[in-house]
């Protein structure tokens, strides 16, 4: 049992790694719009068509 | 979509549909504007757009001339410059309905010629655009978004945007931390709680304690700080509510839970704390959200201020920032506008509407030399004002503050509930004090427990969230619909109101001029049309939109003394006296007509005649209110044929015409006195005291902002459907809010009783807490959620016109 003595301490610090990392997503704005987004896979990426060429027939 | 545009969906006019080519096929629309705006979107290879928005977007406007938004002076509040070649603004865009719309939009600004960046916030309709000054100006991205058929609102700064995201930000980071904190605080307490039973080494208890203790305290000192700061307020202000006994059973819980800890006797609860602020902490996080949707009405208000001015040099008017305004310079007020400086009348008296800035809804009259104040409305007009204040000088930043106080006001439902929670809180407080005392006496052990039992259990949040959060997210709902509620407790009014009157003219109908039947006595067709146009430029009147839009493209003359009574229009041209208003105004002699008649001191020049057309979805709207078993009726100043034939087509019994604005304020005060709640509904310059006289008004946006001024409701399109639905929200709303206090009720009378014996511990009095606040929020998403069917106005073809023929 003495193993969680090691484990719960690096759960918290795996912990504290996780909310560091959530505070950095809020501050970068990424929660901001959670709506457009959403569309982007919807859309032919029109940049990549058109790298490719002409669609083969 | 036959009949219906392929952009805005309005109906596609009679004779040959204007086409717009989308992906190599043909769609009609509805005008130029639309025209326009279609084949950009589809040239910038957008044409997704069409297939990803859930609704028809807005009519596109031919773009105005945004040229005056470049001006230094005006600039310079608007576009922030963060560093070389890169300047930032926010714009509020009117009309952005769902994600495809904040998609195009996003998208055609990024592929504007010098622009760095776009991003849009659909959430609080914002675009927040970087561009380079040195190849793109502020007025072209602003002429952009006309041009897709959005209405663009620069704003001033973002002080306000930036308040809303650290708010939400911080509130989202708060619930995080409490949300791992509970989740790890549970484990260690799970553990405890199986070691209890099934024995525990006394060293690896005291471990996962000191761990719980650990994961508890940021949930306690970061995440419930809220609670602490909202307590410690109520505690200055000698006011009691939610916060107290919250921070008070967070504060006692967590300090009982240490002492026990660092003792090594005792019961923890680090667990039921930590849950207790995150179950909260969701509940407040739902209810910002709202609270913030709800914000676009407040900014709504904003929006009523001008921030431009007609600044009149030598006899010409241009359009200038009001903050370019000098004292001593004047200005020009149309008809129905608001005045944009403090100043002194020039000229003709004129009757302006102070009631924004004092409630009084009953027009003043100011003769020349007279004070006027911004932020009134010029009845009559258009009037020139000498500035003498401008900016924060002004009545006008007063009037801001009104506004931003009047939101921070809470409505009378919420105001109730509110004193209903903390009497509550008083009496909850006391039941811990005897419940503390009686246990003391019988069984000391177990009287810290009990006490913190009932502490937490009982639910003044439940009691003081019912309200709000019913309102907030009916506010929300109706927002996002189109409906603005300006003042809360329109909302609750409107889900009692038994009668609807209906002003007619821009209400239920649109006044159309037919060109196609115009006559002309003397001129040419052009020179009428410019000259009429020329003479409606300042007034906000249904007939001169229609005008104006008729002589877009001519080139206007130049009109002087212009003046706005209510009979028509007057003004100079060259030596000449123009008229233009009913034939008695025009002609100065009886002539029974509809028809707008131009004339001069020689007589007649033209004729336009009116054709009034009932608006889409207005018989719907009708049919569905009577449904429900309200009372409509239509009060209007117009003549009594056209009134009856209105009323006829939309299946309205009871009708009045010829109603001065007296006649129809005494009206709707005489069905009041009745005991009939009334709704009025109105658009147009002499409405204004008639909505102010209801128990609920309710103004179309795109009347004139007079209407909007002294509206609690404001239905920001010109579909009355949504009248409909406004009122089926505010009765949900109604519903839900007694709902929430019967289970409040129901909840508190039954746990507190069970705490009080010590049945509850403290960890299921948290769950019993945090779920009865959140079933109280839950409760509330059903507002707005049984969407009324599908309305059929917006493809239905236009309800057979009442046409008028001209005498």
């Amino acid at each position: 049992m003495n193993i969680i003595l090691a484990l719960i301490p690096v759960s918290l610090v795996l912990l504290g790694l996780a909310v560091a990392a959530f505070f950095w997503a809020v501050d970068a704005a990424q929660y901001d719009d959670l709506d457009t987004p959403a569309l982007a896979p919807l859309v032919d990426d029109e940049a990549a068509t058109r790298d490719a060429g002409p669609a083969p027939r | 979509m036959a009949g219906a545009c392929f952009h805005c969906g309005e109906p596609v006019g009679d004779g040959t549909p204007l086409l717009a080519t989308v992906g190599g096929q043909a769609h009609a629309v509805c005008c130029i504007g639309c025209r326009a705006a279609v084949e950009w979107i589809d040239g910038l290879g957008l044409a997704d757009y069409y297939r990803l928005r859930e609704g028809a977007g807005t009519r596109a406007a031919p773009a105005d001339d945004f040229a005056e938004w470049d001006r230094p002076r005006l600039a310079r509040r608007h576009v922030r410059e963060l560093d070389a070649g890169r300047c930032e603004a926010t714009v509020l865009v009117e009309g952005m309905h769902c994600s495809a719309c904040a998609w195009l939009i996003e998208r055609a600004l990024s592929r504007c010629e010098g622009v760095h960046e776009a991003t849009v916030s659909p959430l609080v309709q914002r675009v927040r655009v970087a561009f380079d000054p040195r190849r793109t100006r502020l007025s072209v991205l602003l002429a952009a978004l006309a041009r897709l058929g959005y209405r663009p609102h620069p704003l001033e700064g973002d002080r306000v945007d930036a308040l809303r995201t650290s708010e939400r930000r911080a509130a989202m980071k708060r619930l995080i931390v409490a949300g791992f904190g509970a989740m790890q605080a549970m484990m260690y307490a799970v553990a405890l709680y199986a070691g209890a039973f099934d024995g525990i080494a006394p060293a690896v208890a005291a471990f996962l304690r000191w761990m719980g203790m650990l994961v508890a305290t940021p949930v306690v000192l970061y995440a419930a700080r809220p609670f602490f700061a909202g307590a410690l307020r109520e505690w200055r202000a000698r006011r009691l509510s939610m916060d107290t006994p919250v921070a008070l059973a967070i504060g006692a819980i967590y300090t009982g839970s240490v002492v026990a800890t660092v003792l090594g006797e005792g019961e923890v609860y680090f667990d039921s704390v930590s849950m207790f602020v995150f179950l909260l902490l969701l509940g407040r996080y739902v209810e910002l959200r709202a609270r913030q949707r709800a914000g676009e009405v407040a900014d709504a208000l904003v929006r009523l201020q001008p921030a431009t001015a007609q600044r009149l040099v030598d006899g010409t008017c241009e359009t200038v920032g009001v903050h370019e305004l000098e004292p001593g310079e004047v200005v020009r007020v149309g008809a129905g506008a608001t005045i944009p400086v403090d100043g002194v009348l020039h000229g003709a008296r004129c009757r302006v509407d102070e009631s924004l800035l004092t409630g009084e809804s009953a027009a003043c009259l100011r003769e020349a030399g007279d004070e006027v104040v911004a932020g009134s409305v010029a009845l009559d007009g258009p009037i020139e004002v000498e500035v003498r204040r401008v900016g924060p000088a002004t009545v006008l930043s007063t009037l801001a503050r009104m506004v931003e106080r009047a939101a921070a006001a809470r409505p009378r439902v919420a105001r109730l509930a509110d004193a209903a929670a903390a009497r509550f809180v008083l009496r909850v407080l006391a039941a811990t004090g005897v419940v503390a005392l009686a246990w003391m006496i019988f069984d000391p052990s177990r009287a810290f427990a009990s006490a913190v039992a009932v502490l937490v259990i009982s639910c003044p949040c439940a009691f003081a969230l019912a309200a709000p959060a019913a309102l907030t997210r009916a506010v929300g709902v109706l927002a996002r619909r189109g409906v603005m509620v300006v003042d809360a407790d329109a909302l609750e009014a409107l889900a009692r109101v038994e009668r609807f009157v209906f002003d007619k003219t821009g209400t239920l109908t649109e006044p159309a001029i037919d060109l196609a039947r115009m006559r002309i006595a003397r001129g040419s067709r052009a020179s009428a049309l410019a000259a009429a146009a020329a003479l409606e430029q300042g007034s906000t009147h249904p007939f001169a939109r229609a005008l104006r839009d008729a002589a877009r493209g001519l080139a206007l003359p130049a009109i002087t003394a212009v003046r706005e009574t209510g009979g028509g229009v007057a003004g100079h041209l060259g030596g000449r006296t123009l008229r233009l208003g009913r034939a008695e105004f025009a002609l100065a002699a009886g002539d029974d007509g509809d028809a707008l008649v131009l004339a001069d001191d020689d007589g007649e020049i033209a004729r336009f005649p009116v054709v009034e057309r009932v608006r889409d979805g207005a018989r719907a709207a009708i049919d569905a209110l009577h449904a429900a078993g309200i009372a409509c009726e239509i009060v209007s100043g117009d003549h009594a044929h056209r009134v009856r034939r209105v009323a006829t087509t939309l299946g309205i019994a009871g009708w009045r015409a010829g109603a001065t604005p007296a006649d129809k304020l005494a009206h709707i005060a005489a069905l009041r006195d009745r005991g009939v709640a009334v709704a009025a509904v109105g658009d147009g310059v002499n409405d204004g005291p008639v909505l102010g006289g209801a128990d609920v008004a309710i103004a179309l946006g795109d009347g004139a902002a007079i209407a909007q001024a002294a509206s609690g409701i404001v239905l920001s399109g010109p579909d009355l459907g949504h009248l409909v639905e406004a009122r089926e929200v505010a009765r949900c709303m109604l519903a839900v809010v007694r709902r929430n206090l019967r289970w409040t009720l129901v909840y508190n009378l039954l746990a507190i009783p069970l705490a009080a014996l010590g049945f509850v511990p403290p960890w299921l009095a948290a769950i019993g807490m945090s779920a009865s606040s959140l079933i109280v929020v839950v409760n509330t998403f059903a507002i707005g959620h049984h969407r009324a069917a599908r309305r059929p106005s917006a493809v239905a073809p236009a309800p057979p016109l009442p046409r008028t023929q001209p005498a």
